[in-house]
């Protein structure tokens, strides 16, 4: 069963910009899906046409197998949307946000209270539960949102650049607790993100925008595979390197260079040490190993044909601090 | 659940949202209470002195205490859609729509905070009346209808004012709008004059000002006790509130787009 499917969507603004240009994917249930792209990709835009917030200017949109355009309500209740600013209310509790948002999503009152103790504790955020938003870091501000989505249990949870403003220990929580809510609750997930670690660490799958279009879908793993090979170089003794065979299971050579061989395998990190225990038992010394492995950088600039712009826009990073610096006050 | 239970349930929860902020700080209603406490005490002891303004044996201290009562919630509710700029901007709006929740429920959920906001203002200001010594008649059944006026009204206008959001966007322009709408809307109204002093042009105006209806409703319950024109002003004040709710619903997507 497809969690979403997005068939020919796309959104002209007024202003005439192709934001998002006719773009085609799946989600499978249980999936975590990444849009990986740089800012002005178009991800924001796709994501609020999912989330029912703006209207697609073409294209369908299914949930669940529930359409989009013609059941908005319906969809809005499956799914759970978490935008790129911080959307807890500031001049509430944390446990307040829970309960309004709850009601809002009219979680039945039996469920209700037993939840809201359990997100809360489960989020790490029971002692600071009657405490006004507003003092909270953006770390538990985001944590609190996390906390609304297991509250309020949505099929499809929907995050628009979840880690964006965040210290890396934050960020790397926030990355487990997707992934254990993922395991624990089989909640599909569909975030975007313009940072390559997360999308390669978080997603099952992701699809590489650029210019308001998809310019690949595929596991982070199939993606860096359909680039180029991983390679291992070792500097070995020269009277060594013409005669040095390599099981077949352990790599292949594919070429030589000065006093180096150059091994292609297919998972460099746990190829070395069979390897070098290879090597060893046969006597050869070996100077020093290098290894090279395709990243989703390297993806990006085959798919998409231009480099990707690490780091935030100019106006994306002042919206984040702002936000955080008014939350923060 | 059925859907109109769905809907209520909805707006009285964002009503509720905005009354347990209001309880975690209520400095705001304190600040507000300012102004209409200067109209009285100033504004009004001062032309309390000029005999003939009102006809009847009523002072003018009294005469104008409903006016102000109205003008204060009609500054919560026209500065009203600042706030829902200002939750566009943090992406609180973006997540309310993008709740179960009929968007019709969210915007009648805010008209009715700021009506809760506009019941602590009356609130604020009969104990005033009190401290200065205007005689109001404040039994029951005449502070309840008080509240029922004031709760549509806030209705009312901050639906006009969400409306306004809607197409302008920002809190600056915001701004602009509320300070150019509410005096005229203040002066074309009977708030603190009487509609016979007036001159034939402003006395037609006055007609289609809803703020007219308002005061003359909260004066017939808290001065006169004469409710004769009681159902005529409810008429024009419910039908006032269903047209700017109605737009209101209709147009808040504009603003997370
Ligand atoms: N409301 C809007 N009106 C006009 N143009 C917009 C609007 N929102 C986004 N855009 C434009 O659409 C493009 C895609 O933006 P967005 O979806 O926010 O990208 P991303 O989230 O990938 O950074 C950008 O060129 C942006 O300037
Ligand atoms: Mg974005």
């Amino acid at each position: 069963m497809y969690a979403l499917q997005v068939k020919d969507l796309t959104k002209v603004y007024s202003s005439r910009i192709r934001a998002v240009d006719s773009i085609s994917f799946n989600v499978e249930s249980g999936e975590i899906f990444g849009l990986l792209g740089p800012n002005g990709a178009g991800k924001t835009t796709t994501i609020k046409m999912i989330s029912t917030i703006s209207r697609p200017t073409s294209g369908s949109i299914l949930v669940f197998g529930v359409d989009a355009e013609k059941h908005p309500d319906k969809v809005r209740e499956l799914i759970g949307y978490i935008p790129q600013s911080v959307s807890v209310d500031g001049d509430l509790t944390g446990y307040e946000n829970l309960l309004i948002f709850s009601k809002l999503s009219y979680v039945s009152k039996k469920e209700r209270d037993a939840r809201i103790i359990f997100a809360l504790e489960y989020m790490g955020l029971k002692e600071r539960a009657n405490e006004l938003v507003k003092h909270y870091s953006g770390g538990m501000m985001r944590r609190l949102e996390i906390a609304q989505a297991l509250v309020n249990r949505p099929k499809l949870l929907i995050l628009d650049e979840p880690t964006i403003g965040l210290d890396p220990a934050s960020k790397t929580k926030m990355w487990d607790y997707l992934k254990k809510m993922n395991r624990e609750f089989g909640t599909t997930i569909l975030l975007t993100t313009h940072d390559m670690a997360e999308a390669d660490l978080l997603c099952h799958r992701i699809a590489i925008m650029n210019a308001g279009k998809i310019a690949a879908i595929g596991s982070p793993q199939e993606l860096k595979m359909s680039v180029g090979v991983e390679m291992i170089k070792l500097c070995l003794d020269s009277s060594a390197i013409e005669k040095l065979v390599i099981p077949d299971e352990l790599g292949k050579i594919i070429g030589y260079e000065n006093s180096s061989v150059i091994i292609s395998v297919e998972n460099a990190e746990k190829k070395i040490p069979s390897i070098v225990e290879y090597l060893l038992k046969r006597g050869i010394k070996i100077e020093s190993i290098s290894f090279n492995k395709p990243t989703l950088n390297d993806v990006f600039l085959k798919y998409a044909r231009v480099a990707f712009e690490e780091g935030e826009s100019y106006s994306q990073a002042r919206m984040t601090r702002r936000v955080f610096a008014r939350r923060s006050r | 659940m059925i859907r109109i239970v769905k809907f209520l349930s909805s707006s009285l929860t964002i009503a509720e949202m905005e009354a347990r902020k209001i309880r975690h700080d209520s400095t705001e209603l304190w600040t507000r209470a300012v102004q209409p406490a200067l109209w009285l005490l100033l504004f009004g002891e001062v032309f309390n002195r000029i005999k003939g303004i009102t006809s009847s044996n009523i002072s003018y201290i009294t005469f104008i205490a409903p006016g102000v009562l109205a003008q204060s919630v009609l500054f919560v509710s026209i500065f009203y859609g600042i706030t829902i700029v200002w939750e566009r901007d943090v992406g609180l709006l973006t997540k309310l729509l993008s709740t179960p929740s009929p968007r019709s429920s969210i915007v009648v959920g805010k008209a009715l905070a700021a009506g809760v906001r506009g019941i602590f203002q009356a609130i604020m200001i009969f104990g005033l009346t009190l401290i200065i010594g205007i005689n109001l008649r404040l039994d029951p059944f005449d502070v309840i209808s008080v509240f029922v006026v004031i709760v549509l009204f806030a209705m009312c206008f901050s639906s006009l004012s969400m409306t306004l959001a809607s197409l302008l966007k920002t809190r600056e322009r915001m701004m602009g709008i509320g300070q150019a709408i509410t005096m005229p809307l203040f002066f074309a109204s009977n708030a603190i004059y009487p509609l016979d002093l007036m001159p034939e042009w402003l006395r037609t105006i006055s007609l289609f000002n809803p703020l007219s209806y308002v005061v003359d409703a909260m004066r017939s319950l808290l001065i006169t006790g004469d409710y004769s024109g009681i159902p005529l002003d409810a008429v024009a004040l419910v039908l006032s509130t269903l047209i700017f709710v109605s737009l209101a619903s209709i147009m808040i997507r504009r603003l997370i787009e």
